[in-house]
């Protein structure tokens, strides 16, 4: 356990320090360093190729940056798989669609809980006994999540016969059933209709104070963003050029210049 | 689909094959219909009933490897042929038949893991071919091991099956015999998806990207399909044993694990259900040739010889067939044609 940093009472629960990523002869990231806090809905927003998603994806571990470190509820995780992050409490949601399009939307939101569950493959040829006991009882946390998400309907529809904001609500279900420490969703609103991005919201929000789960997200919708959002970084080439609530982003010189360029 | 009036009063209920009361029904005339069939089929027809049993455990496991894990296997019946074996030299030391097939079935698992450990790195095409080296390497191994293992070139003798002192030779017992381990494994294979395993599966073949980053240790899960898929196959190899009473590396071609993978893709990948009708189809197709063949032969009329000579590609055809017209399988075919049975007369959706 490294030192564990704590501000207005509340610890970090997610740290990147000094996060250097290259790609040949690109830098993505040119030392990138972001806390998060306990129960904080915390955005990341840049232009297109600031390095948002990469910096996501060294969080997931899918990239391994060069150098700098990943702490997560201050254990240095760079060099986990990104199984091994899931474990420990961290959980995502994917840019586009990442479901499982074969199996129902109930089914999707269970295998989220594969870590949690504990019958194997000769448990489950059996069936009967163990594995029937461990399905009534998943089934029944999974239905709390499809409560939770307004799911009820499409519960057994396969996700892949879904529409678009179906699925990514299934993806938001299947990431909650990790019972996640923290939950990190990449482009959450992209695609979506403004019904549909205004009941996400509500459920990010949700997450937050009926769960309590930290939320990271990448976003490119700011009017969602300044309004949901406790605390906001904007990366621009890479690099942090600022931090704060959405009050002090949204009059920060440095947001205006590389949004609206040097002219403004 | 259901039709109204159907309530479940707990979730596992919720995950049953058969949910009408009319579906259990005819199960119950299946069941009594494959009981009393020994009595009017011939024994010959009862012999091909054995084998088709036989034919389908093994591409059940198929179905777990490649129909939910999404991992191909080509050489399916290698591992039929690794659980043949390992029953035989059993048998041969005088081990009972009820430990027999455990035993061969987790001989035929341990195996096929050595095959699958390249699934760590690699997938899809290049996969089949690491176990088309399983394939490849299977007859070489039997013949270059001295022949006092494996019976060599020759091929070993199999013990015949006797179950508490009660000899198991003849036709009609072996279909029981056989079709009492295949109602088993139907119910294994029918449940599995309802399961934690079962859903890991099917979510690395759907998305091992996703599946990874949820916790769900893809490369354990790839190699834990091919271990349970040959599990089945490795049973098939038992019964397999004692049906033939003889086993012999050449029995176990490439060809067979083609033809496995062919019922199960004409059948439908994504289904137990798929199983059992492809197996069901491409034997019912090859019997009627044979039994036309047959028949021409006798009469002297011309085209007997070709005709059987012409099994492989006519079902070769079939499979072209099925895939043009039903690239998801029967099993999906039959789902389509239920519903609109089911909604009739409002057209189908």
């Amino acid at each position: 356990m490294s030192i564990e940093a704590v501000s207005n009472g509340r610890q970090t629960i997610l740290e990147a320090e000094a996060l250097c990523l290259r790609f040949g002869a690109v830098e993505t990231l040119k030392s990138v360093s972001l806390s998060v806090m306990e129960s904080e809905i915390h955005a990341v927003i840049g232009p297109n190729g600031a390095g948002k998603s990469s910096l996501l994806n060294c969080f997931s571990g899918f990239y391994r940056p060069q150098s700098g470190a990943v702490r997560f509820k201050g254990i240095d995780i760079s060099d986990l798989p990104p199984h091994r992050r899931a474990e420990l409490g961290m959980s995502r949601t994917f840019q586009g669609i990442q479901t499982y399009p074969s199996l129902t939307a109930r089914e999707n939101i269970l295998t989220g809980f594969h870590m949690r569950m504990k019958t194997g493959p000769f448990s489950a040829l059996i069936w009967w006994g163990a594995t029937r006991r461990e399905e009534e009882l998943y089934t029944a946390r999974a239905e709390k999540i499809i409560e939770f998400l307004e799911l009820e309907e499409q519960r057994h529809t396969h996700v892949g016969d879904m529409s678009y904001g179906m699925r990514k609500r299934v993806d938001l279900g299947r990431a909650i059933a990790l019972e996640p420490a923290i939950l990190i969703m990449d482009e959450p609103m992209a695609g979506m209709s403004n019904e549909e991005k205004e009941d996400l919201a509500r459920f990010i929000l949700d997450i937050r104070e009926g769960l309590g789960i930290p939320v990271v997200l990448v976003e490119h919708d700011m009017e969602v963003v300044m309004s949901i959002s406790d605390r906001v970084t904007v990366l621009d080439f890479g690099q942090v050029i600022a931090c704060g609530t959405p009050d002090e982003i949204r009059a920060h010189p440095a947001v205006i210049d590389a949004y609206l360029g040097d002219a403004a | 689909m259901l039709p109204t009036g159907i309530h479940f009063e707990s979730y596992a209920a919720e995950t049953r094959v058969l949910k009408t009361r009319r579906s259990q029904v005819w199960l119950a005339i299946l069941v009594a219909a494959l009981l009393v069939a020994p009595f009017f089929a011939g024994a010959y027809l009862t012999g091909i009933a054995s084998e088709m049993f036989i034919t389908l455990m093994a591409v059940y496991g198929l179905y777990i490897t490649v129909g939910m894990a999404g991992q191909i296997n080509i050489a399916q019946s290698a591992f039929v042929g690794v659980g043949a074996f390992a029953a035989a030299k059993l048998s041969g030391y005088g081990v009972p038949v009820f430990l027999v097939i455990p035993l061969a079935a987790f001989c035929t698992g341990c195996v096929s893991v050595l095959f699958a450990l390249p699934a760590s790195r690699v997938k899809g095409l290049y996969l089949a071919l690491t176990t088309l080296a399983a394939q490849a390497m299977f007859p070489i191994v039997i013949y270059a091991l001295p022949p006092g293992w494996l019976g060599g070139l020759a091929g070993m003798p199999v013990e015949p099956l006797t179950v508490f002192g009660l000899d198991l030779g003849s036709p009609a017992r072996l279909y029981y015999f056989t079709l009492a381990i295949v109602a088993v494994l139907t119910v294994s294979v029918f449940r599995i998806q309802h399961s934690r395993f079962g859903r890991a599966m099917i979510a690395v073949r759907d998305n091992d990207v996703a599946a990874e980053v949820m916790g769900i240790p893809v490369f354990k899960v790839k190699v834990m399909s091919f271990f349970v898929g040959s599990l089945f196959a490795g049973i098939a190899g038992a019964c397999m044993a004692y049906v033939l009473q003889f086993v012999t590396a050449s029995s176990f071609t490439l060809f067979a694990s083609v033809w496995y993978l062919g019922m199960l893709i004409v059948g439908g990948l994504h289904s137990p259900l798929g199983a059992i009708l492809g197996v069901l189809f491409i034997t019912i197709v090859q019997e009627s040739l044979h039994k036309v063949a047959n028949t021409l032969m006798q009469l002297g009329a011309g085209g007997g010889g070709t005709l059987f000579a012409l099994t492989s590609i006519i079902l070769g055809g079939c499979i072209l067939i099925a895939l043009i017209f039903e690239p998801r399988g029967l099993a999906h075919r039959w789902a389509v044609l239920r519903k609109a049975f089911q909604i009739w007369p409002f057209p189908r959706s």
